[in-house]
């Protein structure tokens, strides 16, 4: 089912980009891409790691391993409207619903037979506990060894210390797992092809804080944690510098993303995954523009790539959900005023402990920088609960406040 | 709330090195989701987050705290627990709060890490009392606590054979209160409790397993029902007081208590070697304790505990071993909805 749904959007892409390649988007090379490594991880042929968020994507394709965050999954089957029946078939299993659906939609989908049987799983202590219990209990299911990787609060030097340590671990388990030997020079190879792609991101990100932005609210969304599964990779490099050229070309003309932008809105944490009108309600009804999501920023430096690990565990601790939520709200900020936004949004994704658990700090600190926050309170996966016609009025209001605002200087 | 006799530091998980507290010359005090606090902590969190947590936060918001607590020790075992340290650090800015670190797993190298954790800890204490513990300091505490472990084991022995005067509740109430007063105390209470041979308790032997549950009442309407516990494996019960490694001269007292807190019976926020191990441990222990069934408690919102009970519950049925599992949300009101559930599991297994 996964197979036939990215296999079907690489074909239509490869298509269209044949037939009329002039008007190839960023965004279809980019769908493109994803699509092509979710298509690699149902294709049968490639191995295939599950992993957690902050896996370091960019070392394991240097082993030429499909490998992915689960997270990933539920969202693409939140995206193509099947997450309904794998949700009702994990909560039919006893999970709860008051679960994270990113993470029940893949087990109902693991108890179907339709998660294809991984060569290995590695769970990342951040951004969640639930991201480390589902990958035990994806562990358990596919009877599979599962590496853990402990990422600490602080981006200190002795904590560098101990996650390179485990990114050592991690590079002789995997080694192990395919029955390869460490080929630190493809490693290199990986982590400089992103140390190249993280400088296209960064200018990506600069150009969509022009005023009017570039960007339209589903150009760049979910962007910054969706980029990293293809890093190290020349796909990735060229992606971003699609994106970057016509941004800047959008920049240099001074095109916006929509026309008449009036409102700047920032996204916290990740979109809404299935098929909803929110995006469109608020550019077409309201001229408001996401121009930024929460993770579309490059918050680490370059990766050395003849001695990799120290610097890829420095990029894992830079998160701003490795930390204390004042590193956060400090990212927050910095956001706000680099995109001069006029108001925030937070999907409050239902059973999300880390991001809803938040929610009044965000709001506390936000509301010390004179910035609106909506609160949305929406399952970003389960459709089941969506409630449009409750939103769309809560998104209008919530516009007309900020309409009436002067726009911050 | 009576003051205690000298400052006290509290904390909130089962992981808490107790015995540096006490090294510090400070009294551990556990703070406990009890009381009748107003609920102010959902102006900081979602209605979603574990009841654990948000009842402490409005402990803290509501002043129900000794007015002698020199600080906090949070552990970061999870994400809820995370967010108690922001929030407490943002409603009071002017508290000491620290936030450790839990290593997943208790391999060497979280061992080692934990270890480092604790030295922090350790130094932070010293700086709020003015002395920092040394090893020495650490070791005589580790055996007082050791002590203390053992006679909790003991009590256990006589709990699970059915010779413990109050059953579960009065062990229950122990554990409250010897986590909330000076380990002296506690030994003291602790040294004078025999076993009542007269009479042997009756029920159906169960098993308890699950994260909080403070309530010595909670126990007693267990026993109301026709249970008879005979092993609990709580974060608010046995794993508070789990027995300490063995410390000689040569060793690394921070190691040794950091390998102490990592191993054993664990919370389900720690990732077992093998994958999907709790429940095989869970059915040893039941078994070997003659429990005829098993009873799995969890405060709602627990990603770690929720993420395991479909996975317990499919290897007690393999197994054929009864099994309950209860949500609530720290109160004994929400243990007390599932009486008739609670009724009916042990009519069945008895
Ligand atoms: S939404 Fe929250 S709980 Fe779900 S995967 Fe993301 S960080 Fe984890
Ligand atoms: S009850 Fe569960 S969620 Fe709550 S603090 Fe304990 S481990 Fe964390």
């Amino acid at each position: 089912m996964m197979k036939e749904y990215f296999d079907g959007i690489v074909g239509g892409i490869e298509e269209r980009i044949k037939n009329d390649p002039e008007n190839a988007s960023p965004r279809m090379k980019y769908a493109l891409e994803v699509s092509r490594l979710g298509a690699r991880l149902y294709g049968g042929s490639d191995r295939v790691a599950w992993c957690g968020v902050l896996a370091p994507f960019d070392v394991l394709s240097a082993f030429g391993v499909a490998s992915c965050y689960v997270e990933f999954v539920g969202a693409s089957l939140a995206a193509s409207g099947m997450a309904g029946p794998m949700l009702e078939a994990s909560e039919h299993e006893g999970h709860s619903p008051d679960t994270c659906a990113y993470h029940r939609a893949v087990v109902g989908a693991a108890g179907k037979g339709l998660m294809p049987t991984p060569d290995f799983l590695i769970a990342t202590s951040c951004p969640c506990t639930a991201g480390v219990t589902t990958m035990e209990n994806l562990a358990r299911h596919f009877k599979k060894e599962l590496f853990v990787l402990h990422i600490p609060q602080e981006n200190t030097d002795s904590n560098v210390r101990y996650l390179t340590g485990q990114l050592e671990d991690m590079v002789e388990f995997v080694a192990k797992q395919t029955g390869q030997s460490v080929d630190w020079g493809a490693i290199g190879k990986a982590v400089t092809l992103s140390n190249q792609t993280s400088e296209f991101l960064t200018e990506i990100y600069d150009l969509a804080a022009s005023v009017p932005s570039p960007v339209r609210s589903r150009d760049l969304r979910d962007f910054g944690v969706v980029m990293p599964l293809i890093s190290g990779t020349q796909a990735a490099l060229d992606t971003a510098k699609v994106f970057r050229d016509e941004l800047r070309a959008r920049v240099e003309s001074g095109e916006g993303g929509i026309e008449d932008e009036r409102l700047r809105l920032l996204w916290i944490q990740n979109r809404i995954q299935f098929k909803n009108p929110l995006e469109k309600i608020l550019e077409q009804e309201h001229k408001a523009v996401v121009v930024v999501d929460e993770l579309n920023s490059v918050t680490w430096d370059p990766v050395d790539p003849d001695d990799p690990l120290p610097g890829v565990a420095k990029r894992m601790l830079s998160s701003p959900f490795a930390g204390r939520i004042d590193a956060r709200c400090d990212h927050l900020k910095k956001l706000v005023r680099k995109y001069k936004v006029d108001g925030v949004v937070n999907p409050c994704h239902w059973g999300c402990r880390q991001g809803t658990g938040a929610r009044g700090l965000f709001a506390d600190t936000l509301r010390n920088m004179d910035i609106p926050v909506l609160n949305l309170e929406v399952d970003c996966v389960d459709a089941r609960s969506f409630a449009e016609g409750q939103l769309k009025t809560r998104i209008g209001a919530f516009c007309e406040m900020l309409a009436e605002r002067a726009r911050p200087a | 709330m009576t003051p205690l006799k000298n400052r006290a530091i509290g904390f909130t998980c089962s992981y808490t090195p107790i015995s540096l507290i006490e090294a510090a010359g400070f009294s551990p005090y556990r703070i406990l989701p009890v009381g009748d606090s107003e609920d102010q902590a959902g102006q900081w969190m979602h209605d979603n987050v574990c009841p654990h947590v948000k009842r402490v936060l409005d402990r803290t918001l509501g002043g129900d705290l000794p007015e002698n607590l020199a600080g906090v020790v949070i552990i970061n075992s999870c994400d809820a627990m995370r967010r108690l340290a922001d929030a407490w650090r943002r409603a009071d800015p002017s508290s000491r709060v620290i936030c450790i670190d839990l290593p997943i797993r208790s391999d060497e190298r979280s061992v080692d890490f934990y270890a480092g954790q604790l030295r922090e800890l350790t130094d932070w204490l010293g700086a709020i009392s003015g002395n920092t513990p040394g090893e020495s300091d650490v070791s005589s505490a580790m055996a007082r606590f050791q002590v203390l472990a053992e006679h909790f084991g003991r009590l256990r022995g006589y709990l699970a054979a059915g010779i413990l005067t109050g059953g579960a509740a009065r062990l229950q109430d122990l554990y409250n209160r010897c986590a909330t007063r000076p380990v002296e105390a506690s030994i003291d209470e602790l040294e004078k409790i025999v076993a009542d041979e007269s009479s042997r308790a009756k029920g159906v032997p169960v098993y308890l397993f699950g994260n909080v549950m403070p309530d010595a009442q909670a126990m007693s309407l267990f026993e109301s029902c026709g249970a008879r516990v005979v092993v609990e494996d709580l974060c608010t019960g046995s794993r508070l007081f789990k027995p300490l490694m063995e410390n000689d001269d040569d060793s690394d007292v921070f190691k040794v208590l950091a390998e102490s807190l990592l191993t054993g019976v664990g919370c389900a926020r720690t990732i077992d070697a093998a994958p999907g191990a709790t429940a095989g441990n869970v059915l040893a222990r039941a078994k070997a304790a003659g429990a005829k069934g098993v009873i799995g408690h969890t405060v709602k919102f627990c990603d770690p505990y929720i993420a395991r009970m479909p996975g317990i519950r499919e290897f007690m049925r393999e197994a054929e071993m009864p099994f309950l599992m209860l949500e609530g949300d720290c109160t004994l009101r929400s243990i007390g909805q599932h009486r008739t559930r609670i009724e009916a599991f042990l009519e069945m297994i008895g």
